[in-house]
């Protein structure tokens, strides 16, 4: 908590098979994961890889399944060894690290929550909590303070006692959270942490992680397959196709400037209303053309200024933040910023030009 | 004339293979084809071939001296075992003697506890594994029922080398259980191992060790029962660790388990009920095997039967083998349920 970390992966490689660096050689040539399969046996995971985690953001990893998303994740902590590059913590290179430090990062620096939870079935709700701690070396005294504390935090105060399979998916998950919170660890990994509860659950959830993040700020590596949830977490967004990154950064930006037919296609579908924010569609400047019908926050949603303004797109608002002007937003603008940047291949929205008219 | 002489002829052996010697016993074959007159055709007989015999070790002798018999190979092989029992002896009888000891003790330690002391102790036994008052009211009555009709001590005989028998294959298939869901390797080598254990004929594991001890020492059968009991617990330790959830595996390491962290604190522990469905199936070997041990001086139950089998007694055999399947009952009822006691300690969690 009162220390962060960075980490930045560079040139990553992995292949999957019995001889993967003579399979490494022909993915440095150029050759692409079915060509692989289909000439030399080996699968393809990730090729090349760059992404920078910065300390005390959440970066959300988002792709379909086989992406390798959840491959990528397992390198941060070495579950699985790259075939090349470096994964950078703090600036170490962790792939240059024996058993003996390897262990002492994933106790110290590193916990992580898991889509199926993998929980300790024989071992009490606290125990599990203190799970991180006891592998230190610690007793059940030692942590059990914090355990319950977190327990309590998380919203699972007074089931210490109770064993995991007498608790419901989403308590269970409580309990992998709490688990990795009682770590202490500056560094979260979430493997599709909620992608096994149910929708109504799972958004509590994602609640949960905001306001937790707000007050702890750790560095976290989220994985997603889900991008209203990405979408939501975000702060840095890495978007995952067959092992290589299409397209990363502000989730805003990413959704406003899409660079790849496969992200279009991928955005095409959500609720950009509801994703959008005042500070990605508004005009820079101190000066509004016309007279303000009012002030809207710089995160507020588009929606929430379309509930605003009735519907009325001649208006325009004067965009504060922490209350001061830093833009105006004009709702033409707003509206054109709703329809996706590119139409998809088969033209079946109108073009953008349509609605200026 | 031998049917294969030709092979010798042609390769040119037939001096390497010297006169055929006549001078050892006769096989049944031989004696037979001597009363058979042989009938010379000159043209192609097809009762000849039709006889063919396979190019045996036997068949290959007629023809070749030098080629030995099958007979020599089995008392060759005889030979060679005692030829190598004197240096084996010196290894296996100080390694396996604590075997004797503990068998020697245990059967001591049984037989002077009056039943009055042993009953309760028994069923405070069954009390802690099962916590099930129906089940010692069971053991209680079987067992009282076993007194009456004077079969306790036998019976306790029994208990006493399934005990210390079922006790020391825990000890060592276990440990081997993990050797082998570590290292694939060593699951290679022990299983075929483990196959030949479990499929010899059990009468054919007492050969050896026949020869290897006295038969007045108890660990003779004391190996022979362990020998054929300590496979499923070896099979069942394997299985259940490698079955452990592989998700639990994970977060075990991803939470820095060191290797010993994680066997004491996820492995075990979740494989216990397939550990202790193999402790169960270990204990009923046992008692099987301990019936046929009594034809090397194992003591309890099975020499009433081995009795009833040799006199015709035919009352002693049944009343014995009566006495065998209630301690198979009790001994079955109570591993199962603290079986079902650990099972329901460590539900698997729904997914």
């Amino acid at each position: 908590m009162d220390q962060q970390a960075s980490i930045s992966i560079r040139n990553l490689y992995k292949v999957f098979g019995t001889q993967p660096l003579k399979a490494l050689a022909h993915v440095r040539a150029g050759m692409g994961k079915s060509e692989l399969m289909a000439q030399h046996r080996h699968v393809l995971g990730l090729r090349d890889i760059n992404v920078d985690m910065r300390a005390g953001e959440i970066t959300v990893i988002m792709g379909l399944s086989g992406s390798g998303k959840s491959t990528l994740i397992r390198h941060v902590n070495r579950l699985i060894e790259p075939t090349a590059g470096e994964i950078l913590v703090n600036g170490e290179n962790i792939l240059t690290f024996g058993e003996t430090r390897l262990r002492d990062l994933r106790r110290k620096q590193m916990s992580m929550v898991f889509q199926h939870f993998a929980l300790l079935p024989h071992r009490t709700v606290l125990d599990n909590a203190g799970m991180a701690r006891a592998v230190r070396g610690e007793t059940r005294a030692d942590y059990e303070r914090d355990a319950r504390a977190w327990l309590d935090r998380v919203g699972l105060g007074g089931q210490d006692g109770q064993y995991p399979h007498q608790l419901s998916g989403g308590m269970q998950q409580r309990v992998g959270i709490a688990r990795a919170l009682t770590s202490n660890a500056p560094i979260m990994l979430m493997d599709e942490a909620f992608s096994a509860l149910d929708p109504l659950i799972r958004t509590d959830m994602q609640d949960l992680l905001l306001e937790l993040q707000q007050e702890l700020q750790k560095t976290i590596v989220f994985i997603s397959h889900d991008l209203d949830e990405a979408l939501k977490l975000a702060d840095h967004l890495v978007i995952l196709k067959d092992g290589i990154v299409v397209q990363q950064g502000e989730p805003q930006e990413i959704l406003l400037n899409p660079n790849d037919p496969y992200i279009v296609d991928f955005i095409s579908d959500i609720n950009r209303a509801r994703v959008l924010r005042v500070r990605s569609v508004m005009d820079a400047g101190m000066a509004p053309p016309s007279d303000p019908a009012g002030t809207v926050d710089a995160d507020a949603t588009l929606e929430s200024v379309i509930a605003l303004s009735g519907g009325d797109t001649a208006l325009v608002y004067t965009v504060l933040r922490d209350g001061k002007q830093v833009g105006y937003l004009d709702m033409q603008k707003l509206v054109r910023a709703l329809v996706p940047t590119q139409a998809p291949r088969t033209s079946r929205k109108k073009p953008p030009t349509a609605m200026t008219g | 004339m031998a049917t294969y002489d030709f092979v010798f002829e042609s390769a040119g052996l037939r001096d390497w293979c010297g006169e055929p010697q006549q001078t050892g016993p006769m096989t049944m074959a031989d004696l037979l084809a001597r009363g058979a007159t042989a009938t010379d055709s000159t043209g192609f007989d097809w009762g000849k071939l039709w006889a063919l015999p396979f190019p045996s070790l036997d068949e290959l002798n007629k023809a070749c001296a030098a080629i030995p018999r099958s007979r020599d190979l089995t008392r060759s092989l005889e030979a060679g075992f005692l030829n190598i029992r004197d240096s084996l002896r010196v290894v296996l009888d100080p390694l396996t003697q604590p075997l004797s000891w503990m068998l020697e003790w245990a059967l001591h330690i049984f037989a002077v506890t009056p039943w009055w002391i042993m009953l309760p102790l028994l069923l405070a036994v069954v009390w802690v594994a099962s916590r099930s008052w129906t089940l010692i009211a069971f053991v209680a009555g079987a067992l009282a029922f076993l007194l009456f009709v004077d079969h306790y001590s036998f019976a306790m005989q029994t208990l006493s080398i399934i005990f210390v028998c079922a006790f020391l294959c825990v000890l060592f298939g276990v440990p081997i259980g993990i050797a082998m869901s570590r290292s694939d390797t060593m699951q290679r080598l022990t299983i075929p191992v483990l196959d030949m254990l479990q499929t010899l004929p059990t009468f054919v594991y007492l050969i050896p060790l026949i020869f290897l001890f006295s038969v007045t020492e108890p660990k003779l059968y004391g190996i022979a029962i362990i020998l054929y009991a300590i496979v499923p617990v070896i099979r069942l330790t394997d299985l259940g660790i490698r079955l452990v959830d592989k998700d639990v595996i994970e977060a075990a390491e991803a939470f820095g388990m060191t290797r010993h962290q994680k066997l004491v604190r996820v492995q075990i522990p979740l494989a216990l009920p397939n550990i202790m469905a193999g402790v169960n199936q270990t204990i009923m070997m046992s008692l099987a095997m301990v019936v046929i041990a009594s034809l090397v001086s194992a003591p309890g139950l099975g020499v009433l039967v081995l009795r009833g089998i040799r006199n015709l007694e035919l009352g002693v055999g049944l009343m014995a083998g009566l006495g065998i399947v209630l301690l198979a009952v009790i001994l079955d009822r109570v591993t199962k349920a603290a079986l079902a006691r650990v099972n329901a300690a460590s539900s698997v969690p729904r997914h």
